[in-house]
């Protein structure tokens, strides 16, 4: 029994973070920062596990901004139903993998000069 | 499924209404898992010394409402946003695996060996009946949470 124990640990240990960071940690994004400018075209929304907005971006993409979740993004002054569209944004954060994909993990979204800081602790 | 009430409810009372949701949901799948993973050993062949009349008459009451807990919220989760939903293929896996777990559940309840197992020994050959449609429903279930967590990393 107490080897089975040991041997479940050591397999949730070593498969654990690969499978965390597959989507909801920052795995599966590029290490690189990135940054695209757009308008608002779905404003903010505080439903689900993250809270999300889209963009038109200046290169003619719809970009989905994945930001952090609602409680987080809501501490950071971004409350549902803000940025109506049409407003000018910028986000800065990190672009999916897949580059067929165009989301970015926001860590910042600065509008007319004001900076929303939804990830404070990275840079 | 997303313009429902539910979906309102889930998408405008709160900021931590997801994760709230989300973390009942675990719950309901560690009572139901947690609880039918054992019946079902048990009906394998592991954990003989434990009669089975013992078992299951106070694992599937647990079982029963780990599932229901399970279910409902699992609905909230899915109408916060069920467009989003659409087209991933882990889901695709996740509801017939349910489907086919709540029918094998329905299956074995309806066995004589089943009706019979309180009141009496069952027959070597009653045994490995029961003991597939347990491994079976062990395959279910780890399906189904298998698939539902990975619809998040689609």
């Amino acid at each position: 029994m107490k080897k089975l124990l040991l041997v479940a640990a050591a397999a949730v240990a070593l498969t654990t973070p690969r499978i965390v960071s597959a989507h909801h940690g920052w795995g599966g994004y590029l290490d690189a920062e990135f940054e695209v400018s757009g308008t608002v075209e779905t404003p903010v929304s505080l439903a689900g596990p993250h809270a999300t907005m889209t963009i038109k971006g200046a290169d003619g993409h719809q970009w989905l901004l994945t930001l952090a979740p609602p409680p987080r993004t809501s501490a950071a002054g971004l409350k549902d139903g803000m940025l109506p569209a049409g407003t000018k944004v910028t986000a800065h954060g990190h672009r999916h993998r897949d580059s067929n994909r165009f989301e970015v993990k926001t860590e910042r979204l600065t509008v007319d000069g004001k900076t929303y800081n939804v990830y404070p602790d990275r840079t | 499924m997303q313009a429902s009430s539910l979906g309102h409810f889930m998408r405008e009372s709160g900021v931590w209404t997801y994760a709230i949701v989300n973390l009942a949901h675990v719950l309901g799948i560690a009572t139901l898992f947690g609880s039918i993973l054992v019946l079902d050993l048990r009906l394998i062949g592991i954990g003989r010394r434990v009669p089975l009349a013992a078992l299951s008459s106070s694992i599937v009451p647990v079982a029963t409402t780990g599932f229901l807990i399970a279910a409902t919220t699992g609905l909230g989760l899915l109408a916060t946003k069920a467009t989003e939903y659409v087209g991933n293929p882990f889901l695709l896996i996740k509801f017939p695996a349910i489907a086919l777990g709540l029918v094998n559940a329905a299956v074995v309840t309806r066995t004589d060996a089943w009706r019979a197992h309180q009141e009496r020994d069952l027959s070597q050959a009653e045994q490995r009946r029961l003991a597939i449609m347990g491994g079976l429903s062990l395959l279910c279930w780890l399906t189904a949470i298998v698939s539902g967590r990975m619809i998040a990393y689609w």
